[in-house]
This record gives C-alpha cells, structure tokens and sequence, in this order.
C-alpha cells in the first residue's frame, strides 16, 4: 500500500514539477521575445496557459494529501471520541464519490475538444481539455488511498504537511 | 429549491470538514442534479475558471516567496526591521510588524508571513521578556499586511474574477498597507509603554548600514516588483516568473543560504499549494455561475438599493458582511463566491471598482485573526505555545487598529486611488 502510495505522490511530484517548468521557461521565452532579445513568438502564452492547467491537475491530488485543499475544520475536529476520524472518512468518502460520479461528464467535455485546436500550438484541444479529467482522478484516486488508509488502519486521515508548510 | 439544495449542501460541507473546493464541486452537482443540468457544465467552467493568463502569478509569487525565505532572507529582513525600529519602547513588537511589511512585498500571502516571522519572532520575543500571547498576537496581527502590500494573491484572484488590472490593484494596495502597519506599530508602542515591555539598545548606524546592505537584494525585489509595474516593463504574470528567477539567484548566488539540491523539493511544493487555490478558482467557478444564473448578484443588489442608496450605509454593510464570512469562511473562497455580487453593490451607489477592490480585501484579511476560522490566529498560537483564546484575547487591539484602517480606507477613496492614478 505504502509503495502504491509513493509510486503515485512520485509521479504525480513529478509531472506537476515539469508542468511549473514549462510554465517559467515559456514566459521567459515570452518576456525575451517581447524584449527585442529574441524573435517574437505566439505560442507563448497558450503554453504556459495549458501547463498550468496541467499543473493544477497533477497538483490537485497532492494538495488534497497535503491539506492544501484547505477546510473548515474547527468543528469537526472539536467532537469527542471517535467522531472526528469518522468524519475525516466521510470526506475522504464524498471526495472520492464527488470525482467519480464527474468522470463521464468530464470525459464527454475531453471528446468535445476533438473538434478544435488551439490557435497557435495546433494541438488538438482533446489533450488540453484533458486536464479537467486527470485533475477529478487524480483528486478522488488521492482520496481513495486516504479512504483505504483510514480502513486499514495505516493512516487516520490527517494531511501531511509539504516541508514548505512546516 | 434548486439554491436551497445548493446553500445546504455547500453549509453542511464545510460544516463536516470537507475541503472548500469540494464543498463547492459537491453542492454545485447537487444543484445541477436537481435541475436537471447536465453535469458537464462542471468540468466546463473549471476548465473556463482556470484557463487564465493572470492565474500564472499565483504559482510565481508563492515560489518566488519560498525561494526568498529558503535563501535566509527571514533572518535579514528581522535583522534589518530591528536596527530601525527596536531601539523604541516594545521593540520587538514593532520589528515585529516592519518585517511584515517587508516580507509581505516578497511573499503575497498572509499565512507565508505569518508562519516565516512567527517561527522567527515568536520564540525572540519570548525570550526577550514579552508575554507569549502578545508575541503570538502582534505576528498574527501584522501578517495581515502582507496580501494588501503588493504581490497579493486575493487581488489576483480579485483580477480574475472582475477583469480589474492586477497592476493598478497592487499599486493600490501600497498605500493602504503602509497605513495598516504604522497603525499597528503605534498601536504596539502604545501597549508597550502601559505595559513597560523592554527596549533594546540602538545598535548604531554601522549595524543600521550593515542589516541594510544585507536585506538589500530582498527588499530591492518588492521594489523591482512595484517599478516593474509601474514602468511597463513587464505584466504581473512575468512579474511573477521572473521574481522567482530573480528569488533564486539572490537566495543560491548572493545570500548563498539557498542548497541547489532543494530547489525541485521547493519548486514543486510551491506548485502544489497553487494546485489548491487554482482548483479552488476552477470548482468556485462553477458555483459563481450557478449564483449568477439564478440572479443572485442583481437581487442582492436591488433588495439593499431599494432600502438604501446613501453610498455611506452601503459601504456600512459591505464592510460587516465581508467580515462576518471573512470570519467564517477561507479568504479566496470568500472573494469568489462575495465579490461579484457585493461589486454590483458597491458600483451601484458610485464606488470605484478598483478601490471596493482594496478595502474588500483589507476586510477580508481581518478575518484571518479573527475566531473560529482564523489561519494566521491558529498559526501564531501554535508557534507561541499559547492557547487559542489567550491570543484571541491580545489580539482585540489590534483588530480595533485594523478596522479603523479599514474604515478609513472604506470612506477615504484616496488611499487606494492616488496611486493607481499617476499610472494614468
């Protein structure tokens, strides 16, 4: 479970990091451009669009972990006993539920995009459009493992914290 | 029916504890259930809500605040904030704020600064002889500062959702700013006198010149920030890019307290604590829609007009609804689901955009040191080991300053328009 785990926070790290480096070397490359340092170029701006919605997709799940997502818990947490978990599970729960049941909606948006490109990348729009779909798994996939991790016992359900947020 | 599906399910799921951003997704699907809407409008207002050049800032300004803060910059701006004010009776509390109002042109978050300073502060001051709770209390306080001094992310947010200039907004913000943190430091002078909190030695001018020249390249980014604005050179969005080069260079080159080896850990927790606020942005999106579907915006603007259009009483009322939720409720949460409405309010009895902007911003950052949702609260008190009510206790003077800050930047055009208008 634990490798599961890490294989995907991995990955996921991974991708988003690429996604944030895209986005600065694109805008550098647009600001040299528009500085007379280099030829202009158009495709610029639609780029670092794209990657930081891919960036936000890839992210989403981990900041979910990590508690980013922030809430309201001063409620919650204040109940006696065993209530507070029991609600961390319900979230988790309805996280996981919220991002399934928007699958197919979210996949019928992707085959939407089939029919148009991008004005100066040329890409087809179903790959950005994308980004909405691997944002909602990746948001219940994270709150699946929590969910699974609270049954089993190998979590109770609390963020943990990025190193930037301690 | 449809709204009250909508307004109980989003009441109930903050309510249990769910993340605000699926609160929002949740009770927007429940509405859209009921109404017979098909669920892909969902996935097609987050994309629409997240697919903006303006949003980009917001990674850029949060990395480029950790990178600065991973550099040692912390420590210099505190150094630097002490050599000019610590000399004065309660020196510490007001280096306390200074270095707020440092930091807050770097990092454009409230809880950034609050946890940055307080983690250095907080034990100082302790040890120096100030209680906990005042310590606690001053960090919470003067963090606030930080999203009114430009970079601010609410205000990005605010650019998004209202087409205003994100670089007539932070200009804006300066002056305010400036006026938050003197209030408080006079406020903490005050306290400090009645209390006798000590005073530090002045360290002479060798150590002002030295703290100086060792924060320079820190305080020179808010500078470069602001000048970059206002001369054109480059839009917020490069701003932010280009601050976080900029960030990096000082931190590994200049103040050499920034290990290389850390630079991907940083680049990708900054990034993922932009994914939360943009998937904020995206899900919130779709509720606005919702809101603005069924007229929500106009009816509450219509509903107050029609009992009032004295521009004194409305901005009266904004004012206590933005800080009764801003009590309650997450800050960009809040801007996304309130501003829209409350800006056809504002616009409706003659008040600028850009400056309902400011002071709806202002207002909601007090929220974050007031009880029971209060971050920056929750953050100071952890650091200071204090409880919870010990440092809402010594925190009320400090809102008080606040809210006449407020009060005054509500009915005083000026402080939020001056600036702007010599970009014009």
């Amino acid at each position: 479970m634990q490798r599961i785990i890490q294989a995907l926070t991995g990955f996921a790290r991974i991708a988003t990091g690429i996604s944030f480096g895209v986005i600065i070397i694109a805008v550098l490359v647009q600001l040299a451009g528009r500085s007379g340092l280099i030829a202009s170029v158009v495709w610029s701006e639609e780029l670092t669009r794209f990657a930081l919605l891919f960036l936000t997709a890839f992210g989403v799940g981990l900041s979910y972990r990590s508690g980013n997502l922030v809430n309201v818990d001063i409620l919650s947490e204040a109940l006696p006993g065993r209530l507070p978990w029991a609600l961390r599970l319900i979230c988790a729960a309805i996280t996981c539920g919220f991002g399934l049941a928007l699958i197919p909606a979210a996949w019928f948006y992707v085959s939407i995009g089939v029919r148009q490109t991008a004005p100066s990348l040329g890409v087809r729009m179903d790959w950005i459009h994308a980004a909405v779909l691997v944002a909602i798994i990746s948001l219940s996939l994270f709150a699946a493992l929590r969910v699974i991790g609270m049954l089993t016992a190998t979590e109770d359900g609390t963020p943990e914290r990025l190193q930037e947020d301690h | 029916m449809g709204l009250t599906i909508l307004l109980s399910c989003f009441l109930g799921g903050l309510a249990i504890g769910l993340p605000v951003a699926v609160t929002l997704g949740v009770s927007s699907m429940a509405y859209l259930l009921h109404e017979g809407i098909p669920l892909v409008v969902i996935p097609q207002k987050m994309y629409a809500g997240m697919d903006s050049f303006v949003l980009l800032c917001i990674p850029g300004f949060i990395l480029a605040g950790n990178l600065m803060n991973a550099g040692g910059i912390t420590a210099r701006i505190v150094r630097l904030a002490r050599a000019l004010v610590g000399r004065m009776r309660g020196g510490l509390g007001l280096t306390n704020v200074a270095a707020s109002m440092l930091f807050g042109g770097i990092s454009g978050t409230a809880a950034a600064d609050a946890a940055s300073i307080g983690g250095m502060m907080i034990p100082g001051m302790k040890k120096a002889g100030y209680p906990a709770d005042f310590s606690a209390a001053i960090t919470a306080a003067s963090s606030t500062v930080g999203p009114i001094i430009p970079p601010s992310v609410p205000m990005i947010i605010v650019g998004t959702l209202s087409g205003i200039s994100v670089g007539k907004m932070f200009i804006a913000g300066a002056l305010p700013g400036i006026l938050m943190g003197v209030a408080m430091m006079v406020t903490a002078w005050i306290i400090a006198r009645k209390k006798n909190f000590p005073r530090q030695e002045w360290q002479g001018w060798d150590e002002l010149g030295h703290a100086f020249l060792g924060a320079f390249w820190a305080v020179a980014m808010t500078a470069f920030i602001v000048g970059g604005l206002l001369i054109g050179f480059a839009t917020p969005t490069e701003t932010a890019v280009v601050a976080s080069v900029y960030a990096f260079v000082v931190g590994a080159f200049v103040y050499k307290g920034l290990k290389l080896r850390d630079v991907p850990r940083i680049v990708i927790d900054s990034a993922i604590s932009a994914a939360a606020i943009l998937a904020l942005v995206g899900l919130a999106n779709v509720f606005g829609w919702i809101l603005v579907s069924e007229r929500i915006p106009q009816t509450i603007a219509n509903g107050v007009l029609s009992v009032t259009e004295n521009p004194f009483l409305v901005i009266l009322l904004i004012n206590l609804v933005l800080l009764f939720v801003g009590m309650f409720m997450e800050t960009i949460a809040a801007l996304i689901i309130l501003f829209a409405p409350l800006l056809a309010l504002a616009t409706g009895v003659g008040v600028d955009p850009l400056h309902f902007a400011v002071f709806a911003v202002l207002n909601l950052m007090i929220g974050l040191t007031t009880p029971p949702v209060g971050v920056c609260l929750f953050i100071c008190a952890d650091i200071g080991r204090v409880s919870l009510w010990q440092v809402t206790k010594a925190i009320a003077p400090f809102i008080l300053t606040n809210l006449i800050v407020l009060m005054l930047v509500s009915y005083i055009p000026f402080f939020s328009t001056w600036l702007p208008s010599l970009l014009n």
